[in-house]
């Protein structure tokens, strides 16, 4: 129900055209850019240098992807998005966190989680967010955000605020130094939004991916919520405590200002699928240890509805079946692991997955079978002996 | 909530923690985890009052962030390993009707990284083994903890008594402590009865 | 305003499972002494956390605040070094790619400063093994004394700091509390500042404090803390420099 109102609201607003009024307003136009960053104030060149400080511990991290190719790949994507001026001299790292998230350094330093990688559906979607990022850096964020910290604060101010005091990070907010971000007031995050409209509209990208990753952020959210049997709510209004604003009012907001301003044409969704092939198990694989059934099933469907039920989605979907493990999940299981092989999974795991499933149902020769498979194709598994094991039952 | 059941409950907050840590001296010890385990050390532990959940009992020698010897007495079938910290947003895998020993290394390995954000975990090798007379699992894993950024490895053994679950791990971080001490875990595993 | 009270009930449990009895302490290995002018100490780079302290008492940690701490605490270390009645330099990775291993230590370091105040210096939660009279049985093991990029030092030093400030969420709950009579601590402020012997590995001098002092954000706070970090330095001249002829 929610979510057709949330549709109803973008599409009335995607239909609004561009008028005269606004012309005046010239929205399109992308701010001049000073190109190579230099720290100007103590302020500045103090977090400079411990940003610096700061990517030494990037740099040392066992939680980096240090693959080249899918690391060329982002910043091709941010190229395209913010323009050659000023994405050169950005280095990204991209961090394994199975959530939505990206910052930006005072120096020049990118982190990308890596759930960020999974949830974007084509290039403009993952450049909108990489330019949102790009935006705090451009406008000099941080080092406002942190002049205000210095000053006092009025806690009795904060006594006024009626109703409950909200909360809306998730618990993966609370991770990692690594990957932890700045804290921007709402206004700032708003600005980093339209600025990012801004790059989109000038670049072969169409601005209104800004706004549907909030869609989609909102839609996972209520599988989530659906799949652990509680309400999801989707506010327009931030509480007193939150510091960006709601996913909903982002989306709005975003789409507002993206009919005014199309940008390109070609999302390169194409592009995108093929920029992350290669980790995508490996993505799927962290994002199903999750335990969020309702949320990856999701995931999955949309990941499927773009590229059709590939090898890799299929065997994704079984063992998210298989770990929930209720008896009609096994038979779900199964299923899924015989698709997924005669989709052309080729990974053995798929064999052991099918016998365990098979195992579990009580199906015990299919399941031999199957085990008896995977250990042949497979003969130095680090689970081969306990796989063997479950043979001699 | 009426104003009473408020005070009682902060009253109830306000009662200090009076149970100490104990000792384990060498020697038969029995209800581990208030349940059937046993165990039989040939060198002394130290028991933690703070439990981490209602089948749950840890050891240590140095403090648990330097070597922690946990046991699962028994979890039950729709039961978590670990007492949830967030169950609306961040509940965990529970123990399911006719498992394997093969999901047991699963299982810790998920609840781990809902529960302690661990980001870098793996399972490293899995082989059978005896448990108290009963047909489990040994495994081992390495991980890195989010809040303390501790490279640590882990071993354990795991095993079904009818539906069940008993698994107890030996944890320590991978410089110095691990080897340090692993030869006491093992030999408390070999007098293991569940 | 009762149903704020009601929402924080799950935080004020939170905080009461955190005692708030000062915890400051130093120890050292027995027999354990420096004298002036003997040694060469290697200060290690410190392990420096700040955050936010969300209303349910989570730690959040924060970026910013962190690069800055970095920077002040750097600088007070630096001016800190000239006084301590030994040699002191500051690590240097170098060419030998100990780079990730050396800030294992310094984690690793981490982990056994917060036993030694959790389980031994804590009277409300020693371990019996520990607590055994002129017990002192710490170590990061052996293997520290084969790290090339500390070959020539007798000692190195480790520093860790941690900082959770109490978030607007967590100060409101801790007006309201004040309100109501229940006291809430909002803030949590750490530090450990230890002496490795590098021929074994053994820890010989730890100062741990749970109530530092000092916003490590700016400048001045951060002398201050590094002046309660280092205090009672093994090896510090306690004489004035300059001595009056008789």
């Amino acid at each position: 129900m929610k979510a057709l109102l949330v549709r109803a609201i973008l599409a009335a607003v995607a239909a609004v055209a561009f008028s005269p009024a606004s012309a005046q307003n010239n929205t399109t136009a992308l701010p001049p850019y000073v190109p190579a960053y230099e720290p100007r104030t103590v302020d500045e060149r103090g977090q400079w240098m411990e940003a610096d400080e700061d990517e030494r511990t990037l740099r040392d991290s066992p939680l980096v992807i240090r693959d080249e190719a899918l690391n060329a790949y982002v910043k091709r994507v941010l190229c395209s998005t913010v323009g050659q001026d000023r994405c050169q001299g950005v280095r990204i790292y991209i961090v394994e966190v199975p959530a939505l998230n990206a910052s930006m350094r005072p120096n020049g330093a990118m982190v990308v989680w890596t759930g960020l990688l999974l949830r974007v559906r084509s290039e403009a979607e993952l450049g909108a967010v990489l330019g949102h990022e790009f935006a705090h850096f451009e406008l000099r964020h941080t080092l406002n955000a942190f002049k205000r910290a210095r000053s006092t604060t009025d806690v009795l101010a904060w006594l006024s605020v009626l109703g409950g005091i909200s909360n809306t990070d998730t618990s993966m907010n609370r991770l990692l130094l690594i990957g932890s971000f700045y804290r921007f007031s709402r206004d700032q995050e708003k600005e980093a939004d339209l600025l990012s409209l801004k790059y989109l509209a000038a670049s072969s990208y169409p601005t209104i991916a800004a706004s549907q990753i909030w869609q989609h952020m909102m839609e996972e959210a209520d599988a989530t919520a659906a799949g652990r049997k509680q309400k999801s709510h989707h506010r327009y209004s931030a509480g007193f405590f939150d510091d960006h604003p709601t996913d909903l009012n982002r989306a709005v907001y975003l789409a507002e200002a993206a009919s005014k301003a199309k940008g390109g044409n070609d999302p390169a969704t194409a592009g995108y699928q093929a920029g992350i092939a290669k980790f995508l198990p490996l993505f799927l694989a962290d994002q199903i240890k999750l335990n969020d059934f309702g949320g990856t099933e999701y995931l999955l469907g949309q990941l499927a509805s773009a590229a059709g039920w590939t090898g890799d989605l299929l065997f994704a979907r079984a063992e998210m079946y298989r770990m929930r493990g209720n008896p009609r999940d096994l038979v779900s299981a199964a299923q899924f692991y015989s698709d997924a092989i005669k989709a052309g999974y080729t990974a053995p795991e798929a064999r052991r997955g099918l016998g365990l499933s098979l195992m579990r149902s009580g199906q015990v020769t299919e399941a031999k079978s199957a085990l008896t498979e995977y250990l042949r194709l497979r003969p130095d598994a680090s689970d081969a002996k306990a796989i063997a094991a479950l043979l001699a039952y | 909530m009426n104003k009473t059941a408020v005070t009682l409950s902060l009253a109830v907050l306000l009662a200090t923690n009076a149970s100490a840590n104990s000792l384990i001296s060498p020697g038969p010890q029995s209800k581990i985890a208030r349940s059937s385990l046993s165990a039989n050390p040939s060198t002394e532990w130290n028991r933690l009052s703070e439990r981490g959940g209602k089948n749950v009992e840890i050891w240590t020698i140095d403090g648990d962030e330097l070597n922690k010897v946990t046991f699962f007495g028994g979890v039950p079938v729709g039961e978590p390993l670990l007492k949830e910290a967030d169950k609306k947003h961040a509940p965990l895998p529970r123990v399911t009707a006719n498992m394997l020993i093969t999901d047991i290394p699963a299982i810790l390995e998920s609840s781990y990284r809902i529960q302690l954000h661990t980001m870098r975990m793996s399972i490293d090798n899995q082989e059978p083994t005896t448990v108290g007379g009963h047909k489990g699992i040994k495994f081992t894993y390495s991980f890195v903890r989010e809040d303390d950024e501790v490279e640590r490895k882990g071993e354990a053994v795991g095993a079904f008594v009818g539906d069940r679950l008993y698994l107890v791990t030996y944890e320590a971080p991978a410089i110095n402590f691990f080897d340090k001490d692993v030869d006491k875990f093992r030999q408390l595993v070999t007098t293991l009865k569940l | 305003m009762l149903r704020w009270m009601c929402s924080g009930l799950a935080a004020v449990a939170l905080l009461f499972a955190v005692p708030a009895i000062a915890q400051e302490k130093t120890g050292n290995k027995p027999g354990f002494s420096l004298r002036p002018g003997t040694v060469h100490i290697i200060l290690m780079r410190p392990t420096i956390k700040v955050g936010a302290q969300s209303t349910g008492g989570m730690f959040e940690p924060n970026a910013d605040w962190t690069a800055q701490a970095r920077q002040n605490i750097a600088q007070a270390l630096n001016e800190a070094q000239t006084s301590m009645g030994n040699q002191v330099t500051t690590y240097e990775e170098g060419e030998s790619g100990e780079g990730p291993v050396a800030s294992q230590y310094a984690h690793l370091f981490g982990a056994l400063a917060d036993s030694v105040i959790e389980y031994q210096f804590f009277r409300g939660n020693r371990l019996p093994t520990k607590v055994r009279k002129g017990t002192f049985d710490w170590s990061i093991g052996s293997g520290v004394t084969n790290l090339k990029s500390l070959a020539g030092a007798d000692y190195a030093l480790f520093i860790n700091t941690y900082d959770a400030y109490g978030s607007t969420g967590r100060k409101a709950l801790q007006i309201v509390g004040l309100l109501g009579g229940i006291p809430v601590t909002s803030g949590v402020h750490w530090g450990h500042a230890g002496l490795i012997d590098l021929k074994t590995g053994e820890l010989v001098w730890l100062n741990a404090d749970r109530q530092m002092g000092g916003d490590v954000r700016t400048p001045e706070g951060a002398q201050k803390r590094v002046r309660e970090l280092l205090e009672g330095f093994p090896g510090r001249p306690t004489q004035p420099a300059v001595q009056a002829s008789k």
